[in-house]
């Protein structure tokens, strides 16, 4: 049986205190020296490096950068997966040719894509988005086909009682009933390309928060990593709220509601 | 006067036959529909029926016989045949015809809106209402088209009884202000009895034509009205539940 939702207010200041208890315990081992020296910086280093990039513009352009990536990739995977997806859940041949392929592909780890990319692409954004794509392709091609396929056939048989084109019962009734399935894996795949952006900066880029993290660790800068990750934890969550939000439009809460 | 007086046959089987398959469904299966009358069809759970209104309404095609004309129908669905994303105003909206012009399209939904008592409810979604009130909605979307033909695939099944009765009053009341041919598959011996012209007792599968009875004049039929015990009990000799 699930528990009693939690009250608005406590669904704030509940993760704050665990936070602040994290931060508390960080703070307490480092002033008590427990981490051998120069692992682990305490939180006002961290603190201090976090307003000096902020300051300096580098931290905003780096977030600017890996931001930009994301984008990229994520919106060219999805107007590439979405009619794909529709077309392996309405053609039986076409699923028979591509689905084990699909799963072929999804399994493999963007990262082992690496060296193709910088060979393919070289350096800059070209690789980190290829790679971006690669991560978000395969899961909404997938989700998009198994959000079609558990489409009710009512509301087929209401749209031919209605007399309506092909066209437009992919627009009025096939999209609009996958949409909520969809937006879930989008959130899900999102995250995804996140971290794999973050790994793809690291090595074929020269900017963005992956780039920031190495660079800080090749000047044995902890503090700065720890900006680095806060700042992509930070973000992470931003954009996981963002698909919740779109998830409770009114035209799209049936999914979750009914 | 009931539709089945002026004998005009609005749809007509013959020989019909339906098969998924190996599987035999419907066979051999003659009737004439006729225009203005409701047609109530029973028969055992898993018969056929639906596929019979299927077959109706143009979804599938007779492996045998035939049916005409397969004109323009609205069928309404036993549950889940709203589109969960569209307002109750939009979804009756949906079922005027592209045809139709905005302004007039906008009137006729709110006229139904009003008639229905749903107005206060024209911006809410399917799942924020009662099962009542969904197939109230359901009924708008396909009288709005205005179409002669209406199809009705166990409308109220999912509803409890006193929404039930209610629906098949709202039911009646429309069909007496707007006549229209109908065609209901039940399992609901007693909504058969009390809102058709004539029932038609399905065999089991694959099912065939066992008996058509017709009822005396009026609908709804109350429980206590002459005939209807009688009908229903023929109906349940028929169906081998008696």
């Amino acid at each position: 049986m699930p528990s009693r939702p939690v009250a608005p207010l406590w669904r704030w200041t509940l993760p704050l205190a665990v936070g602040a208890t994290m931060v508390g315990a960080w703070a307490l081992a480092s002033a008590t020296d427990q981490f051998p020296r120069g692992t682990v910086p305490a939180p006002a280093a961290v603190a201090r490096a976090f307003v000096t990039e902020l300051r300096s513009g580098r931290l905003f352009d780096d977030v600017v950068a890996s931001l930009y990536r994301v984008s990229v990739g994520f919106v060219i995977a999805c107007a590439a997966a979405i009619p794909a997806g529709l077309a392996l859940g309405r053609f039986a041949a076409a699923r028979a040719a591509f689905l084990p392929w699909v799963n072929f592909f999804r399994t493999l780890s963007p990262i082992a894509w690496i060296p193709f990319a910088i060979i393919w692409f070289g350096i800059g954004d070209p690789p980190a988005i290829f790679l971006i794509f690669l991560a978000t392709f395969f899961q909404v091609t997938l989700a998009t086909l198994g959000a079609s396929a558990g489409v009710p056939r009512v509301y087929y048989r209401v749209a031919a009682d209605l007399g309506l084109s092909g066209r437009q019962v992919l627009l009025e009734v096939t999209l609009p009933a996958i949409l909520p399935q969809l937006l879930v894996a989008l959130r899900v795949a999102i995250g995804v390309a996140w971290m794999v952006v973050v790994a793809a900066e690291m090595i074929a880029v020269r900017s963005g928060l992956g780039f920031l993290i190495i660079d800080a660790r090749n000047a044995l800068r902890m503090d700065l990593v720890v900006v680095g990750m806060i700042t992509i934890g930070a973000i992470g969550i931003g954009l996981d709220a963002l698909f919740a939000r779109l998830a409770r439009a009114p035209m799209l809460r049936w999914g979750s509601e009914r | 006067m009931t539709a089945a007086a002026t004998q005009v046959p609005a749809m007509t089987l013959a020989g019909l036959g339906f098969s998924f398959g190996a599987t035999a469904v419907l066979s051999n299966l003659d009737l004439e529909v006729y225009s203005g009358e409701v047609v109530a069809c029973v028969g055992p759970s898993g018969c056929g029926k639906s596929t019979l209104l299927a077959l109706l309404g143009g979804h599938l095609r007779p492996t045998r016989g035939t049916v005409t004309p397969t004109g323009a129908s609205r069928t309404i669905y036993q549950d889940g045949g709203l589109y969960p994303w569209l307002t109750v105003a939009a979804n009756v909206a949906l079922g005027v015809p592209r045809t139709v012009d905005d302004r007039a399209r906008a009137a006729r939904v709110a006229d139904w809106l009003a008639r229905s008592g749903l107005v206060e409810f024209a911006n809410h979604y399917p799942h924020q209402l009662s099962g009542g009130m969904r197939q109230r909605v359901e009924l708008g979307r396909a009288l709005v088209a205005d179409t002669a033909v209406l199809l009705l695939d166990e409308p109220f099944s999912a509803l409890d009884y006193q929404t039930r009765l209610s629906m098949r009053r709202e039911l009646a009341a429309t069909l007496a202000e707007r006549p229209r041919t109908v065609v209901l598959v039940t399992h609901d011996i007693e909504e058969a009895v009390q809102l058709a012209d004539r029932v038609v007792v399905l065999s089991a599968r694959p099912a065939t034509v066992r008996r058509v009875l017709t009822l005396p004049p009026g609908r709804p039929r109350a429980p206590n009205a002459p005939g209807v015990a009688d009908a229903e009990q023929l109906i349940l000799e028929e169906l081998g539940l008696s």
